[in-house]
Protein backbone atom coordinates (compact mmCIF):
# COMPACT_ATOMS: atom_id res chain seq x y z
CA UNK A 1 0.00 0.00 0.00
CA UNK A 2 1.29 3.39 -0.89
CA UNK A 3 0.22 6.91 0.07
CA UNK A 4 0.10 8.25 -3.46
CA UNK A 5 -2.63 7.08 -5.79
CA UNK A 6 -1.46 9.01 -8.84
CA UNK A 7 1.78 10.83 -9.43
CA UNK A 8 2.67 12.58 -12.66
CA UNK A 9 6.00 14.15 -13.50
CA UNK A 10 6.28 16.35 -16.62
CA UNK A 11 3.63 14.14 -18.19
CA UNK A 12 2.82 14.83 -21.82
CA UNK A 13 0.81 13.15 -24.56
CA UNK A 14 0.81 14.11 -28.21
CA UNK A 15 -1.57 12.67 -30.77
CA UNK A 16 -0.49 12.36 -34.37
CA UNK A 17 3.21 12.33 -35.10
CA UNK A 18 2.99 14.42 -38.26
CA UNK A 19 1.81 17.60 -36.62
CA UNK A 20 4.83 19.08 -34.91
CA UNK A 21 3.29 21.40 -32.33
CA UNK A 22 -0.47 21.16 -32.60
CA UNK A 23 -1.15 17.67 -31.32
CA UNK A 24 -0.38 18.01 -27.62
CA UNK A 25 -3.40 16.94 -25.56
CA UNK A 26 -1.46 17.20 -22.31
CA UNK A 27 1.87 18.84 -21.58
CA UNK A 28 4.07 19.40 -18.54
CA UNK A 29 1.61 17.90 -16.09
CA UNK A 30 3.03 17.36 -12.63
CA UNK A 31 0.86 16.59 -9.65
CA UNK A 32 0.45 14.08 -6.86
CA UNK A 33 -2.87 12.73 -5.71
CA UNK A 34 -2.83 11.22 -2.21
CA UNK A 35 -4.55 7.85 -1.79
CA UNK A 36 -8.01 7.62 -0.27
CA UNK A 37 -9.28 10.85 -1.81
CA UNK A 38 -12.25 11.47 -4.04
CA UNK A 39 -10.74 13.68 -6.69
CA UNK A 40 -12.57 15.76 -9.24
CA UNK A 41 -10.85 16.37 -12.57
CA UNK A 42 -12.50 19.42 -14.03
CA UNK A 43 -11.90 21.48 -17.09
CA UNK A 44 -13.57 22.61 -20.29
CA UNK A 45 -14.26 20.24 -23.17
CA UNK A 46 -11.07 19.20 -24.88
CA UNK A 47 -8.90 20.19 -21.94
CA UNK A 48 -7.21 16.79 -21.72
CA UNK A 49 -9.27 15.20 -18.95
CA UNK A 50 -10.02 12.03 -20.89
CA UNK A 51 -6.41 11.78 -22.05
CA UNK A 52 -5.18 12.02 -18.48
CA UNK A 53 -7.57 9.29 -17.32
CA UNK A 54 -6.69 7.05 -20.28
CA UNK A 55 -3.00 7.48 -19.46
CA UNK A 56 -3.67 6.55 -15.84
CA UNK A 57 -5.64 3.48 -16.94
CA UNK A 58 -2.76 2.33 -19.13
CA UNK A 59 -4.74 2.69 -22.35
CA UNK A 60 -2.25 5.14 -23.80
CA UNK A 61 1.48 5.40 -23.49
CA UNK A 62 2.75 8.87 -22.52
CA UNK A 63 4.80 10.75 -25.13
CA UNK A 64 6.99 12.24 -22.42
CA UNK A 65 7.31 12.26 -18.66
CA UNK A 66 6.16 9.58 -16.27
CA UNK A 67 2.99 8.59 -14.50
CA UNK A 68 2.88 6.15 -11.64
CA UNK A 69 -0.24 4.59 -10.22
CA UNK A 70 -0.43 3.30 -6.65
CA UNK A 71 3.36 3.49 -6.50
CA UNK A 72 3.89 1.34 -9.59
CA UNK A 73 4.42 2.06 -13.27
CA UNK A 74 1.00 2.27 -14.95
CA UNK A 75 1.19 -1.05 -16.81
CA UNK A 76 1.93 -3.05 -13.67
CA UNK A 77 -0.90 -1.68 -11.56
CA UNK A 78 -3.60 -2.75 -14.05
CA UNK A 79 -5.23 -5.29 -11.73
CA UNK A 80 -5.66 -2.68 -8.98
CA UNK A 81 -7.20 0.01 -11.16
CA UNK A 82 -10.80 0.22 -12.36
CA UNK A 83 -11.76 2.37 -15.32
CA UNK A 84 -15.03 3.44 -16.87
CA UNK A 85 -14.66 5.25 -20.19
CA UNK A 86 -16.86 8.15 -21.16
CA UNK A 87 -18.86 6.19 -23.77
CA UNK A 88 -19.23 3.16 -21.42
CA UNK A 89 -18.14 0.54 -23.97
CA UNK A 90 -19.58 -2.92 -23.38
CA UNK A 91 -19.90 -5.96 -25.62
CA UNK A 92 -23.39 -5.52 -27.12
CA UNK A 93 -23.85 -9.22 -27.90
CA UNK A 94 -23.50 -10.34 -24.27
CA UNK A 95 -26.24 -10.36 -21.67
CA UNK A 96 -25.83 -8.45 -18.42
CA UNK A 97 -25.10 -11.69 -16.56
CA UNK A 98 -22.54 -12.76 -19.18
CA UNK A 99 -20.85 -9.36 -18.96
CA UNK A 100 -20.40 -9.87 -15.23
CA UNK A 101 -19.15 -13.43 -15.77
CA UNK A 102 -16.61 -12.00 -18.21
CA UNK A 103 -15.50 -9.65 -15.43
CA UNK A 104 -14.95 -12.69 -13.23
CA UNK A 105 -13.00 -14.51 -15.94
CA UNK A 106 -10.73 -11.57 -16.71
CA UNK A 107 -10.05 -10.62 -13.08
CA UNK A 108 -9.26 -13.96 -11.47
CA UNK A 109 -8.59 -13.70 -7.75
CA UNK A 110 -9.99 -10.19 -7.44
CA UNK A 111 -13.58 -10.46 -8.60
CA UNK A 112 -16.36 -9.72 -6.13
CA UNK A 113 -19.38 -11.19 -7.92
CA UNK A 114 -21.78 -10.28 -5.13
CA UNK A 115 -20.86 -6.60 -5.14
CA UNK A 116 -21.19 -6.41 -8.93
CA UNK A 117 -24.56 -8.16 -8.92
CA UNK A 118 -25.81 -5.86 -6.17
CA UNK A 119 -25.07 -2.77 -8.25
CA UNK A 120 -26.82 -4.25 -11.27
CA UNK A 121 -29.79 -5.36 -9.18
CA UNK A 122 -30.17 -1.82 -7.85
CA UNK A 123 -31.16 -0.70 -11.33
CA UNK A 124 -33.97 -3.21 -11.80
CA UNK A 125 -32.04 -4.78 -14.67
CA UNK A 126 -32.90 -8.16 -16.11
CA UNK A 127 -29.65 -10.19 -16.00
CA UNK A 128 -30.75 -11.96 -19.19
CA UNK A 129 -31.17 -8.71 -21.13
CA UNK A 130 -28.66 -8.16 -23.94
CA UNK A 131 -26.41 -5.17 -23.41
CA UNK A 132 -27.42 -3.79 -26.83
CA UNK A 133 -31.00 -3.42 -25.58
CA UNK A 134 -30.06 -1.30 -22.54
CA UNK A 135 -30.57 2.43 -22.18
CA UNK A 136 -27.62 4.77 -21.61
CA UNK A 137 -28.21 4.89 -17.89
CA UNK A 138 -28.48 1.13 -17.61
CA UNK A 139 -25.22 0.73 -19.51
CA UNK A 140 -23.54 3.11 -17.09
CA UNK A 141 -24.75 0.95 -14.25
CA UNK A 142 -23.37 -2.25 -15.82
CA UNK A 143 -20.07 -0.53 -16.64
CA UNK A 144 -19.76 0.68 -13.04
CA UNK A 145 -20.61 -2.80 -11.74
CA UNK A 146 -17.86 -4.23 -13.94
CA UNK A 147 -15.35 -1.67 -12.67
CA UNK A 148 -16.29 -2.02 -9.01
CA UNK A 149 -16.47 -5.82 -9.19
CA UNK A 150 -12.71 -6.04 -9.51
CA UNK A 151 -12.39 -4.24 -6.18
CA UNK A 152 -10.06 -1.54 -7.45
CA UNK A 153 -7.85 0.48 -5.17
CA UNK A 154 -8.07 3.32 -7.66
CA UNK A 155 -11.23 3.94 -9.65
CA UNK A 156 -11.00 6.19 -12.72
CA UNK A 157 -14.32 7.49 -14.02
CA UNK A 158 -14.57 9.62 -17.15
CA UNK A 159 -17.77 11.69 -17.05
CA UNK A 160 -19.49 8.86 -15.18
CA UNK A 161 -22.86 10.45 -14.56
CA UNK A 162 -23.38 12.26 -17.86
CA UNK A 163 -26.29 10.16 -19.10
CA UNK A 164 -28.06 9.38 -15.84
CA UNK A 165 -31.29 10.88 -14.59
CA UNK A 166 -31.01 12.79 -11.29
CA UNK A 167 -32.39 9.90 -9.27
CA UNK A 168 -29.99 7.30 -10.67
CA UNK A 169 -27.16 9.83 -10.44
CA UNK A 170 -27.83 10.34 -6.77
CA UNK A 171 -28.10 6.63 -6.08
CA UNK A 172 -24.96 5.64 -8.00
CA UNK A 173 -23.00 8.48 -6.46
CA UNK A 174 -24.07 7.02 -3.11
CA UNK A 175 -22.79 3.59 -4.17
CA UNK A 176 -19.45 5.14 -5.17
CA UNK A 177 -19.11 7.13 -1.97
CA UNK A 178 -19.89 4.12 0.22
CA UNK A 179 -17.33 2.15 -1.79
CA UNK A 180 -14.78 4.86 -1.12
CA UNK A 181 -15.64 4.99 2.56
CA UNK A 182 -15.75 1.22 3.09
CA UNK A 183 -12.66 0.15 1.17
CA UNK A 184 -10.65 3.34 1.11
CA UNK A 185 -10.87 3.35 -2.68
CA UNK A 186 -9.38 6.40 -4.33
CA UNK A 187 -11.83 7.76 -6.88
CA UNK A 188 -10.84 10.09 -9.68
CA UNK A 189 -13.73 11.36 -11.75
CA UNK A 190 -13.84 13.90 -14.48
CA UNK A 191 -16.71 16.22 -15.20
CA UNK A 192 -17.42 19.60 -16.62
CA UNK A 193 -20.37 20.05 -14.30
CA UNK A 194 -18.69 21.40 -11.21
CA UNK A 195 -21.82 21.54 -9.06
CA UNK A 196 -22.15 17.78 -9.46
CA UNK A 197 -18.81 17.22 -7.75
CA UNK A 198 -18.91 19.79 -4.99
CA UNK A 199 -20.64 17.59 -2.40
CA UNK A 200 -18.77 14.38 -3.04
CA UNK A 201 -15.19 15.35 -3.85
CA UNK A 202 -12.48 16.50 -1.50
CA UNK A 203 -9.68 17.01 -3.99
CA UNK A 204 -9.52 19.05 -7.15
CA UNK A 205 -7.47 18.80 -10.30
CA UNK A 206 -8.25 21.64 -12.66
CA UNK A 207 -7.05 21.11 -16.21
CA UNK A 208 -7.12 23.65 -18.96
CA UNK A 209 -5.33 23.77 -22.28
CA UNK A 210 -3.53 20.51 -21.58
CA UNK A 211 -1.96 21.74 -18.34
CA UNK A 212 -2.73 21.43 -14.65
CA UNK A 213 -4.06 24.83 -13.59
CA UNK A 214 -4.87 24.08 -9.99
CA UNK A 215 -4.46 21.05 -7.76
CA UNK A 216 -5.12 20.42 -4.12
CA UNK A 217 -7.62 19.75 -1.35
CA UNK A 218 -10.81 21.62 -2.13
CA UNK A 219 -11.14 23.05 1.40
CA UNK A 220 -7.59 24.32 1.36
CA UNK A 221 -8.03 25.82 -2.11
CA UNK A 222 -11.18 27.65 -1.04
CA UNK A 223 -9.47 28.91 2.12
CA UNK A 224 -6.50 30.31 0.25
CA UNK A 225 -8.70 32.25 -2.15
CA UNK A 226 -10.97 35.15 -1.40
CA UNK A 227 -13.68 36.99 -3.26
CA UNK A 228 -13.42 40.70 -2.62
CA UNK A 229 -15.24 43.82 -3.67
CA UNK A 230 -13.69 47.23 -3.35
CA UNK A 231 -13.61 50.62 -5.00
CA UNK A 232 -12.64 50.56 -8.66
CA UNK A 233 -9.31 52.30 -8.17
CA UNK A 234 -8.06 49.90 -5.46
CA UNK A 235 -4.61 48.44 -6.03
CA UNK A 236 -4.85 44.71 -5.38
CA UNK A 237 -1.08 44.19 -4.97
CA UNK A 238 0.62 42.29 -3.37
CA UNK A 239 -2.15 39.72 -3.65
CA UNK A 240 -2.25 37.35 -6.63
CA UNK A 241 -5.20 38.26 -8.80
CA UNK A 242 -6.96 35.39 -10.50
CA UNK A 243 -9.78 37.44 -11.95
CA UNK A 244 -10.97 40.97 -11.51
CA UNK A 245 -13.91 42.79 -12.99
CA UNK A 246 -14.87 46.44 -12.74
CA UNK A 247 -18.48 47.50 -13.00
CA UNK A 248 -18.93 51.24 -12.57
CA UNK A 249 -17.10 52.28 -9.43
CA UNK A 250 -17.14 48.76 -8.05
CA UNK A 251 -14.35 46.21 -8.47
CA UNK A 252 -14.97 42.53 -7.74
CA UNK A 253 -12.07 40.15 -7.81
CA UNK A 254 -11.02 36.64 -6.94
CA UNK A 255 -7.60 36.79 -5.37
CA UNK A 256 -5.12 34.68 -3.53
CA UNK A 257 -4.29 36.86 -0.54
CA UNK A 258 -0.63 37.23 0.33
CA UNK A 259 -1.42 39.13 3.53
CA UNK A 260 -4.46 39.78 5.75
CA UNK A 261 -7.08 41.67 3.76
CA UNK A 262 -8.48 45.06 4.77
CA UNK A 263 -12.00 44.71 6.15
CA UNK A 264 -13.50 47.26 3.73
CA UNK A 265 -12.77 44.89 0.82
CA UNK A 266 -15.54 42.70 2.23
CA UNK A 267 -13.64 39.44 1.72
CA UNK A 268 -15.68 36.26 1.37
CA UNK A 269 -14.98 32.60 0.64
CA UNK A 270 -15.73 31.74 -2.98
CA UNK A 271 -17.75 28.70 -3.95
CA UNK A 272 -15.99 25.91 -5.77
CA UNK A 273 -17.83 26.79 -8.96
CA UNK A 274 -16.74 30.45 -8.72
CA UNK A 275 -13.17 29.38 -8.15
CA UNK A 276 -13.13 26.99 -11.08
CA UNK A 277 -14.84 29.42 -13.44
CA UNK A 278 -12.46 32.22 -12.48
CA UNK A 279 -9.46 30.10 -13.37
CA UNK A 280 -11.03 28.83 -16.58
CA UNK A 281 -11.97 32.32 -17.72
CA UNK A 282 -8.44 33.55 -17.13
CA UNK A 283 -5.94 31.18 -18.69
CA UNK A 284 -3.20 33.69 -17.91
CA UNK A 285 -3.72 33.54 -14.15
CA UNK A 286 -0.74 32.26 -12.23
CA UNK A 287 -1.25 28.58 -11.71
CA UNK A 288 1.04 27.54 -8.87
CA UNK A 289 -1.44 27.20 -6.09
CA UNK A 290 -0.15 27.43 -2.53
CA UNK A 291 -2.97 25.03 -1.64
CA UNK A 292 -1.17 22.18 -3.38
CA UNK A 293 0.16 19.99 -0.62
CA UNK A 294 3.92 19.93 -0.76
CA UNK A 295 5.22 16.44 -1.33
CA UNK A 296 6.22 14.92 1.97
CA UNK A 297 9.46 12.90 2.17
CA UNK A 298 7.51 9.61 2.56
CA UNK A 299 5.62 10.26 -0.64
CA UNK A 300 8.62 11.05 -2.73
CA UNK A 301 10.38 7.96 -1.42
CA UNK A 302 7.89 5.67 -3.18
CA UNK B 1 -3.33 -19.22 -21.51
CA UNK B 2 -5.89 -19.79 -18.91
CA UNK B 3 -9.16 -21.58 -19.52
CA UNK B 4 -10.94 -18.50 -18.16
CA UNK B 5 -9.51 -16.35 -20.94
CA UNK B 6 -10.42 -18.97 -23.55
CA UNK B 7 -13.92 -19.12 -22.17
CA UNK B 8 -14.36 -15.37 -22.30
CA UNK B 9 -13.05 -15.21 -25.88
CA UNK B 10 -15.40 -17.98 -27.00
CA UNK B 11 -18.31 -16.30 -25.23
CA UNK B 12 -17.75 -13.16 -27.32
CA UNK B 13 -17.43 -14.99 -30.62
CA UNK B 14 -20.05 -17.66 -30.16
CA UNK B 15 -21.67 -17.08 -33.59
CA UNK B 16 -18.33 -17.37 -35.39
CA UNK B 17 -17.37 -20.51 -33.46
CA UNK B 18 -20.78 -22.00 -34.20
CA UNK B 19 -20.50 -21.16 -37.90
CA UNK B 20 -17.07 -22.78 -38.03
CA UNK B 21 -18.36 -25.93 -36.31
CA UNK B 22 -21.31 -26.11 -38.73
CA UNK B 23 -19.04 -25.64 -41.74
CA UNK B 24 -16.77 -28.43 -40.51
CA UNK B 25 -19.70 -30.76 -39.91
CA UNK B 26 -21.12 -30.03 -43.36
CA UNK B 27 -17.74 -30.57 -45.04
CA UNK B 28 -17.25 -33.85 -43.18
CA UNK B 29 -20.66 -35.18 -44.13
CA UNK B 30 -20.22 -34.09 -47.74
CA UNK B 31 -16.76 -35.67 -48.04
CA UNK B 32 -18.02 -38.97 -46.63
CA UNK B 33 -20.75 -38.96 -49.29
CA UNK B 34 -18.20 -38.13 -51.99
CA UNK B 35 -15.94 -40.93 -50.83
CA UNK B 36 -18.86 -43.36 -51.14
CA UNK B 37 -19.42 -42.09 -54.66
CA UNK B 38 -15.77 -42.45 -55.76
CA UNK B 39 -15.92 -46.01 -57.18
CA UNK B 40 -19.03 -45.23 -59.21
CA UNK B 41 -17.39 -42.00 -60.44
CA UNK B 42 -14.30 -43.87 -61.64
CA UNK B 43 -16.57 -46.17 -63.68
CA UNK B 44 -18.06 -43.06 -65.28
CA UNK B 45 -14.74 -42.08 -66.87
CA UNK B 46 -13.41 -45.52 -67.77
CA UNK B 47 -12.40 -46.41 -71.30
CA UNK B 48 -15.25 -47.77 -73.41
CA UNK B 49 -15.91 -49.39 -76.74
CA UNK B 50 -18.71 -49.66 -79.30
CA UNK B 51 -19.65 -52.46 -79.42
CA UNK B 52 -18.41 -53.70 -76.03
CA UNK B 53 -15.19 -55.72 -76.43
CA UNK B 54 -12.02 -56.77 -74.58
CA UNK B 55 -13.82 -56.40 -71.26
CA UNK B 56 -14.47 -52.69 -71.93
CA UNK B 57 -17.99 -51.49 -71.17
CA UNK B 58 -20.30 -50.08 -73.79
CA UNK B 59 -19.84 -46.29 -74.25
CA UNK B 60 -23.53 -45.51 -73.88
CA UNK B 61 -23.48 -47.34 -70.54
CA UNK B 62 -20.48 -45.29 -69.38
CA UNK B 63 -22.07 -42.05 -70.51
CA UNK B 64 -25.22 -42.91 -68.61
CA UNK B 65 -23.23 -42.75 -65.36
CA UNK B 66 -23.53 -39.23 -63.86
CA UNK B 67 -21.68 -39.94 -60.64
CA UNK B 68 -18.37 -38.71 -62.10
CA UNK B 69 -19.73 -35.21 -62.63
CA UNK B 70 -21.30 -35.07 -59.16
CA UNK B 71 -18.06 -36.35 -57.65
CA UNK B 72 -15.79 -33.97 -59.59
CA UNK B 73 -17.92 -30.96 -58.80
CA UNK B 74 -18.14 -31.89 -55.13
CA UNK B 75 -14.41 -32.41 -54.75
CA UNK B 76 -13.71 -29.17 -56.61
CA UNK B 77 -16.10 -27.31 -54.33
CA UNK B 78 -14.52 -28.54 -51.09
CA UNK B 79 -10.98 -28.09 -52.40
CA UNK B 80 -11.80 -24.58 -53.61
CA UNK B 81 -13.29 -23.63 -50.24
CA UNK B 82 -10.14 -24.85 -48.50
CA UNK B 83 -7.93 -22.89 -50.88
CA UNK B 84 -9.89 -19.66 -50.43
CA UNK B 85 -10.43 -19.99 -46.67
CA UNK B 86 -7.90 -17.23 -45.96
CA UNK B 87 -10.26 -14.59 -47.35
CA UNK B 88 -13.23 -15.03 -45.00
CA UNK B 89 -10.85 -15.62 -42.08
CA UNK B 90 -8.95 -12.39 -42.78
CA UNK B 91 -12.13 -10.36 -43.25
CA UNK B 92 -13.54 -11.74 -40.02
CA UNK B 93 -10.37 -11.04 -38.02
CA UNK B 94 -10.04 -7.54 -39.47
CA UNK B 95 -13.67 -6.74 -38.71
CA UNK B 96 -13.63 -8.19 -35.20
CA UNK B 97 -10.43 -6.47 -34.07
CA UNK B 98 -11.34 -3.25 -35.88
CA UNK B 99 -14.76 -3.23 -34.24
CA UNK B 100 -13.27 -3.73 -30.78
CA UNK B 101 -11.15 -0.63 -31.28
CA UNK B 102 -13.94 1.31 -32.98
CA UNK B 103 -16.56 0.75 -30.29
CA UNK B 104 -14.09 0.96 -27.41
CA UNK B 105 -14.65 -2.57 -26.11
CA UNK B 106 -10.91 -3.11 -26.53
CA UNK B 107 -10.40 -0.41 -23.89
CA UNK B 108 -12.82 -2.29 -21.68
CA UNK B 109 -10.77 -5.47 -22.11
CA UNK B 110 -7.47 -3.66 -21.55
CA UNK B 111 -8.59 -2.26 -18.21
CA UNK B 112 -9.32 -5.66 -16.70
CA UNK B 113 -6.53 -7.38 -14.82
CA UNK B 114 -4.57 -8.58 -17.85
CA UNK B 115 -2.46 -6.39 -20.13
CA UNK B 116 -3.46 -5.53 -23.73
CA UNK B 117 -0.91 -7.97 -25.13
CA UNK B 118 -2.70 -10.81 -23.34
CA UNK B 119 -5.96 -9.67 -24.92
CA UNK B 120 -4.34 -9.86 -28.34
CA UNK B 121 -2.81 -13.25 -27.55
CA UNK B 122 -6.26 -14.59 -26.62
CA UNK B 123 -7.85 -13.08 -29.71
CA UNK B 124 -5.23 -14.89 -31.82
CA UNK B 125 -4.67 -18.26 -30.15
CA UNK B 126 -8.29 -19.32 -29.79
CA UNK B 127 -9.21 -18.89 -33.48
CA UNK B 128 -5.76 -20.10 -34.59
CA UNK B 129 -6.25 -23.36 -32.69
CA UNK B 130 -9.76 -23.90 -34.03
CA UNK B 131 -8.62 -23.06 -37.58
CA UNK B 132 -5.63 -25.38 -37.45
CA UNK B 133 -7.54 -28.35 -36.10
CA UNK B 134 -10.57 -27.84 -38.35
CA UNK B 135 -8.67 -27.15 -41.55
CA UNK B 136 -6.26 -30.02 -41.03
CA UNK B 137 -9.19 -32.39 -40.45
CA UNK B 138 -10.97 -31.31 -43.62
CA UNK B 139 -7.73 -31.55 -45.65
CA UNK B 140 -7.23 -35.14 -44.45
CA UNK B 141 -10.85 -36.03 -45.21
CA UNK B 142 -10.54 -34.34 -48.59
CA UNK B 143 -7.49 -36.41 -49.49
CA UNK B 144 -9.31 -39.53 -48.33
CA UNK B 145 -12.31 -38.69 -50.51
CA UNK B 146 -10.08 -37.89 -53.50
CA UNK B 147 -8.94 -41.50 -53.47
CA UNK B 148 -6.20 -42.18 -56.02
CA UNK B 149 -6.04 -38.52 -57.12
CA UNK B 150 -7.07 -39.31 -60.70
CA UNK B 151 -6.42 -35.98 -62.48
CA UNK B 152 -9.35 -36.59 -64.80
CA UNK B 153 -11.71 -36.55 -61.83
CA UNK B 154 -10.15 -34.26 -59.25
CA UNK B 155 -7.78 -32.06 -61.25
CA UNK B 156 -4.00 -32.02 -61.50
CA UNK B 157 -1.97 -31.58 -58.32
CA UNK B 158 -0.43 -28.31 -59.51
CA UNK B 159 -3.71 -26.45 -60.00
CA UNK B 160 -3.66 -23.60 -57.52
CA UNK B 161 -6.78 -24.71 -55.62
CA UNK B 162 -5.83 -28.38 -55.66
CA UNK B 163 -2.31 -27.63 -54.48
CA UNK B 164 -3.46 -25.50 -51.52
CA UNK B 165 -6.48 -27.63 -50.64
CA UNK B 166 -4.68 -30.96 -50.35
CA UNK B 167 -1.74 -30.25 -48.06
CA UNK B 168 -0.45 -28.40 -45.00
CA UNK B 169 -0.40 -25.21 -47.10
CA UNK B 170 -4.18 -24.98 -46.51
CA UNK B 171 -3.59 -24.48 -42.77
CA UNK B 172 -0.77 -21.99 -43.40
CA UNK B 173 -2.96 -19.95 -45.77
CA UNK B 174 -5.76 -19.77 -43.18
CA UNK B 175 -3.35 -18.76 -40.39
CA UNK B 176 -1.76 -16.09 -42.59
CA UNK B 177 -5.26 -14.74 -43.22
CA UNK B 178 -5.93 -14.61 -39.47
CA UNK B 179 -2.66 -12.80 -38.72
CA UNK B 180 -3.03 -10.31 -41.58
CA UNK B 181 -6.65 -9.63 -40.63
CA UNK B 182 -5.74 -8.99 -37.00
CA UNK B 183 -2.95 -6.61 -37.99
CA UNK B 184 -5.26 -4.82 -40.44
CA UNK B 185 -7.88 -4.41 -37.70
CA UNK B 186 -5.30 -2.97 -35.29
CA UNK B 187 -3.88 -0.62 -37.90
CA UNK B 188 -7.21 0.76 -39.12
CA UNK B 189 -9.14 0.68 -35.85
CA UNK B 190 -12.35 0.38 -37.87
CA UNK B 191 -14.46 -2.70 -38.55
CA UNK B 192 -15.20 -2.08 -42.21
CA UNK B 193 -11.78 -0.65 -43.05
CA UNK B 194 -10.13 -3.52 -41.18
CA UNK B 195 -12.02 -6.12 -43.19
CA UNK B 196 -11.32 -4.26 -46.45
CA UNK B 197 -7.60 -3.88 -45.86
CA UNK B 198 -7.38 -7.51 -44.75
CA UNK B 199 -9.10 -8.69 -47.93
CA UNK B 200 -6.86 -6.54 -50.11
CA UNK B 201 -3.73 -7.87 -48.39
CA UNK B 202 -4.94 -11.45 -48.87
CA UNK B 203 -5.72 -10.84 -52.52
CA UNK B 204 -2.17 -9.65 -53.08
CA UNK B 205 -0.69 -12.52 -51.07
CA UNK B 206 -2.82 -15.21 -52.70
CA UNK B 207 -1.90 -14.06 -56.20
CA UNK B 208 1.76 -13.56 -55.35
CA UNK B 209 1.98 -17.11 -54.02
CA UNK B 210 0.26 -18.37 -57.17
CA UNK B 211 2.67 -16.46 -59.35
CA UNK B 212 5.84 -17.59 -57.62
CA UNK B 213 4.83 -21.12 -56.61
CA UNK B 214 6.87 -22.71 -59.41
CA UNK B 215 10.00 -20.95 -58.16
CA UNK B 216 9.75 -22.33 -54.64
CA UNK B 217 11.73 -25.45 -55.55
CA UNK B 218 14.38 -26.12 -58.26
CA UNK B 219 12.78 -27.31 -61.50
CA UNK B 220 13.88 -30.18 -63.77
CA UNK B 221 14.89 -29.49 -67.35
CA UNK B 222 14.89 -32.00 -70.19
CA UNK B 223 16.23 -31.32 -73.69
CA UNK B 224 15.44 -33.38 -76.74
CA UNK B 225 13.07 -36.24 -77.27
CA UNK B 226 11.51 -36.99 -73.93
CA UNK B 227 8.29 -38.49 -72.72
CA UNK B 228 7.27 -36.38 -69.69
CA UNK B 229 5.75 -38.19 -66.69
CA UNK B 230 2.03 -38.05 -66.09
CA UNK B 231 0.62 -34.91 -64.47
CA UNK B 232 3.77 -32.82 -64.71
CA UNK B 233 3.78 -29.09 -63.83
CA UNK B 234 5.08 -27.31 -66.94
CA UNK B 235 7.05 -24.21 -66.07
CA UNK B 236 8.66 -23.38 -69.43
CA UNK B 237 8.83 -24.91 -72.88
CA UNK B 238 10.67 -23.84 -75.99
CA UNK B 239 9.85 -25.47 -79.29
CA UNK B 240 13.19 -24.70 -81.07
CA UNK B 241 15.33 -26.90 -78.93
CA UNK B 242 12.50 -28.96 -77.48
CA UNK B 243 13.51 -27.99 -74.00
CA UNK B 244 11.00 -28.62 -71.18
CA UNK B 245 11.30 -27.12 -67.71
CA UNK B 246 8.87 -28.69 -65.24
CA UNK B 247 8.07 -29.98 -61.78
CA UNK B 248 7.33 -33.72 -61.65
CA UNK B 249 4.59 -34.90 -59.30
CA UNK B 250 7.31 -35.91 -56.82
CA UNK B 251 7.96 -32.19 -56.21
CA UNK B 252 4.55 -31.89 -54.58
CA UNK B 253 5.85 -32.31 -51.02
CA UNK B 254 8.95 -30.08 -51.22
CA UNK B 255 6.79 -27.38 -52.79
CA UNK B 256 4.17 -27.85 -50.05
CA UNK B 257 6.77 -27.52 -47.30
CA UNK B 258 8.34 -24.39 -48.74
CA UNK B 259 4.99 -22.69 -49.35
CA UNK B 260 3.79 -23.62 -45.86
CA UNK B 261 7.02 -22.27 -44.38
CA UNK B 262 6.81 -19.00 -46.28
CA UNK B 263 3.20 -18.39 -45.24
CA UNK B 264 3.81 -19.32 -41.61
CA UNK B 265 6.80 -16.96 -41.53
CA UNK B 266 4.58 -14.22 -42.92
CA UNK B 267 1.89 -14.97 -40.33
CA UNK B 268 4.53 -14.81 -37.59
CA UNK B 269 5.83 -11.48 -38.90
CA UNK B 270 2.31 -10.00 -39.02
CA UNK B 271 1.62 -11.25 -35.49
CA UNK B 272 4.88 -9.79 -34.19
CA UNK B 273 4.05 -6.47 -35.85
CA UNK B 274 0.63 -6.48 -34.18
CA UNK B 275 2.19 -7.04 -30.75
CA UNK B 276 4.80 -4.34 -31.27
CA UNK B 277 2.11 -1.90 -32.39
CA UNK B 278 -0.07 -2.62 -29.37
CA UNK B 279 2.82 -2.42 -26.93
CA UNK B 280 3.91 0.94 -28.30
CA UNK B 281 0.41 2.38 -28.14
CA UNK B 282 -0.48 1.33 -24.60
CA UNK B 283 1.29 1.46 -21.28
Amino acid sequence: MTDTALEAAALGKRFGRLRRSAGWALRDCSFALPAGRVCAVVGPNGAGKSTLLALAAGLLAPTEGTLSVLGEPVGQARARVGFVAQDKPLYPQLTVAETLRMGGDLNPGRWDARAAERIVAGGDLDPKARVRSLSGGQRTRVALALALGKRPELLLLDEPMADLDPLARHELMGVLMSQAAQHGTTIVMSSHVVAELEDSCDHLLLIGGGRVRLAGEIDALLETHARVSAAADTDLAPHTVVESRTTGRQLTALIRPAAPLPADWRPGTPSLEELVLSYLRNPEAQTTAPGTPAKSPEESAV
Amino acid sequence: MSTLAVRSTLRLHRPAALAWALALAAATAYLIRLHALADEARKGISACAVPAQDGLPLCSAVEAITADATYSDGIALVTGCLALLMFPVAAWAGAVVGRELETGTARLAWTQSTPPTRWLANRLTVPATLLTVGTATVVLLNNWARGDDNPNLVGDWYYSEVFIGTGPAAVAHALAGLALGTLAGLLTGRALAGAGVALAACLVLHNAVDLFRADLWPTLTRVGAFEPPRSYFQVDWSADETRLTFHPASHYWPLQYVETGVLLALAAAATAAAFVLLRRRTA
